[in-house]
């Protein structure tokens, strides 16, 4: 007797389960299953679709974070790159081996083969070289927050609502992640209820200063830690999980309120370690950003509060945290948990489902194990592709005097999700207006019309 | 042997000539920007797909003789040129996209193209605002190859100055060289596909040289 073909063996969750997955299949028409076929995957490994011709201005830290990212990006070619200080230029172009290094970013505009720029030096120095490739003709992600001044924000804001021809990419990686537009869909649903508070935090004991054997240099390097041009922990490094959390509340703030001191690193600089500040929503919702180099107690998270659950995201996951008076939905009774302490998350893991059915050890990893920052970059390159191709096809089509019809052509492209100008600016504002608060210590009102590009 | 030659030549220039001249006096109407849609479907062993674009450019010209008032059944002197860039045409997966445009080998051929031999208006419309039905020959170009099609269309005036076109025709992709892709995996896409169109043309000013 096999007791395998006995119906004990095939228990409720299972069946269930698999049920739901064959489901949901069907009504994909079965697609997805097969996307995850070796033969597909190998496939479209070795088709490059298009290869976009991009250079990177700024090398330091953050831009050779961008080199490597961009070269695991098959759409991307890495041509040149560029920095005032001839080591950098060194160690970008031992990250691209087959981009030139040069020293000026006008080199790089005027070279006609580079059709894309990733602008990622100081922030204070955005606004020049942003204008300038603009002008030039250039495609361009600027790293966030896009400036360190209101005026600035705005001028390169609508210099790319001008260049309609050309894509212009905020930094704000968050918003081409895969992983939070699935979860923007599930909370905007209204899985977690009313909207109460958010609290997003940053924490890392590090100095946060850069070491040079050259005076000047050093200074230079150590740009964040200067008062005049740095917009603080808020502004530089809280921008992301600020834009994130008001995208996700779907508000824009009214007000913030700000605290920050200098506790540990009493070194001489001028901008604080610890901050704290206050984001009230209309409606009444407030956001709580809490950033240290002083303790890195629980890294980096964001925990969104409902009438119904308390949702928290770190990095690639997220769990769901319910309130014992919440409705059931149902999937989640399958879901997988996770415990935190006293507390039971639900993984909130998007296509879950369907990892479920490959193998049960899939469900302990995210979906998308890439970073933010590659989603971003693969997304500005395929709009890149997408509005470059358009522009070309419809000259070669039409009379390109109707500029109304190529701005309605272009408007009906299909994007992949990224931030534009207007959401780059807002959160801009909203850096500045945050670090200005914690500098002086005080409440700060942020007005609608402050948000809007114009 | 001198007599033969200016022959030759005089017949040449006729030739030459005869569309020069006809063309002179033929309304032109060239193709209007975000007013028209090319839908191209097919199928496969799991569900059916298709691509789209508002990008059709082209232009038709239509011998004065032929009356859009007073329209007579019969062979109508036009010349049409259709042209459709292939990377336009998208579904909404960006992977499946870039695996037809490899199928229909876009790097080398950019463009679809049509090209009418003929055109015949089987009936006069029966009301001012009732379509005009052509029976039309032509030659579409896909992937680099040419083939001979026959297709029905109707045209309706719009306003004073434009046309509108709309026809549709099923095609095989391995007519046209193309290899229906299976490259995704177990299954594989139909060899049938149907190519519907609706063209809006508007009327140009200068003549037509």
């Amino acid at each position: 007797m096999n007791n395998a073909e006995t119906s004990s063996d095939l228990n409720r969750r299972e069946f269930l389960k698999g049920g739901s997955f064959a489901t949901l299949m069907t009504l994909l028409g079965g697609v997805e299953i097969l996307s995850r076929s070796p033969a597909r995957a190998a496939d479209l490994d070795t088709l490059v679709p298009f290869q976009i011709n991009c250079a990177v201005i700024g090398v330091g830290t953050w831009g050779r974070e961008v080199l490597a990212t961009l070269a695991r990006l098959k759409t991307a070619q890495v041509t040149a790159v560029c920095d005032t200080y001839p080591a950098s230029v060194k160690r970008g172009t031992n990250a691209a081996p087959n981009a030139k290094g040069v020293d000026d970013y006008r080199k790089i505009l005027e070279d006609k083969e580079v059709k894309a720029v990733i602008v990622a030096t100081p922030t204070h120095q955005h606004k020049e070289i942003v204008l300038a490739a603009l002008k030039a003709g250039k495609h361009v992600y600027c790293e966030a927050p896009l400036a360190n001044s209101i005026d600035d924000a705005r001028a390169i804001a609508r210099a790319a609502k001008e260049s309609r021809k050309q894509v212009f990419q905020a930094g704000l990686q968050n918003r081409s992640d895969p992983q939070r537009r699935f979860l923007i869909d599930f909370i905007r649903a209204g899985a977690y209820g009313k909207p109460i508070k958010a609290r997003v935090q940053w924490h890392k004991k590090q100095s946060w200063r850069l070491s040079s054997p050259n005076p000047d240099r050093e200074q230079e390097i150590n740009w964040r830690l200067n008062k005049a041009i740095s917009l603080g922990l808020v502004g530089e490094l809280g921008i992301h999980q600020i834009d994130a959390a008001s995208w996700f509340l779907n508000q824009q703030p009214v007000s913030v309120a700000g605290f920050g001191s200098i506790i540990n690193w009493k070194d001489g600089r001028e901008v604080a370690d610890s901050v704290q500040a206050v984001f009230e929503y209309p409606g009444g919702a407030a956001l709580t950003f809490e950033s240290t180099l002083a303790n890195s107690f629980d890294s980096d998270y964001e925990v969104y509060y409902g009438t119904d659950a308390a949702i928290m995201v770190r990095g690639p996951k997220a769990w769901m945290f319910k309130e014992v008076d919440s409705p059931l939905l149902g999937w989640e009774v399958y879901a997988r948990k996770d415990t935190f302490y006293k507390e039971t998350g639900i993984a909130l893991i998007a296509n879950a489902t369907k990892l479920t059915s490959i193998t049960e050890k899939a469900t302990d990893e995210a979906t998308y194990t890439s970073t933010p920052l590659y989603f971003a970059l693969e997304s500005f390159l395929s709009n890149v592709n997408t509005v470059a191709t358009a522009v070309e096809d419809f000259s070669g089509t039409f009379d390109t005097s109707d500029k109304a019809a190529l701005d309605k052509f272009l408007a009906d492209l299909k994007l992949t999700p990224a931030a534009g100008y207007a959401e780059g600016y807002a959160a801009t504002v909203m850096a500045i207006k945050a670090n200005e608060a914690v500098v002086k210590g005080e409440k700060t009102a942020i007005g609608k019309e402050l948000l809007e590009v114009g | 042997m001198k007599t033969k030659q200016t022959l030759i030549a005089s017949a040449v220039i006729l030739l030459l000539g005869v569309p020069l001249r006809a063309a002179e006096n033929w309304v032109r109407y060239v193709s209007q920007p975000g007013a028209s849609l090319v839908k191209v479907e097919g199928t496969s062993t799991l569900h059916d797909w298709s691509v789209e674009t508002k990008l059709l450019g082209g232009f038709i010209e239509l011998d004065p003789a032929f009356n859009l008032e007073k329209p007579v059944p019969g062979k109508v002197n036009a010349r049409v040129a259709v042209l459709i860039p292939v990377r336009q045409l998208k579904s909404d997966k960006t992977a499946m996209d870039t695996v037809m445009y490899e199928s229909m080998k876009e790097k080398d051929n950019r463009r679809i193209d049509y090209r009418l031999t003929e055109m015949t208006l089987k009936e006069a419309p029966k009301a001012a605002d009732a379509p005009f039905l052509f029976d039309t020959t032509g030659e579409l170009v896909v992937a680099g190859v040419t083939n001979k099609i026959q297709m029905a269309v109707t045209m309706v005036r719009v306003g004073a100055d434009k046309l509108k076109f709309n026809g549709s025709i099923p095609v095989k992709m391995t007519s046209f060289g193309i290899q229906p892709p299976t490259k995704f995996g177990v299954f594989s896409t139909g060899d049938d596909v149907k190519l519907t169109f609706e063209w809006l043309t508007a009327r140009k000013e200068e003549t037509a040289k």
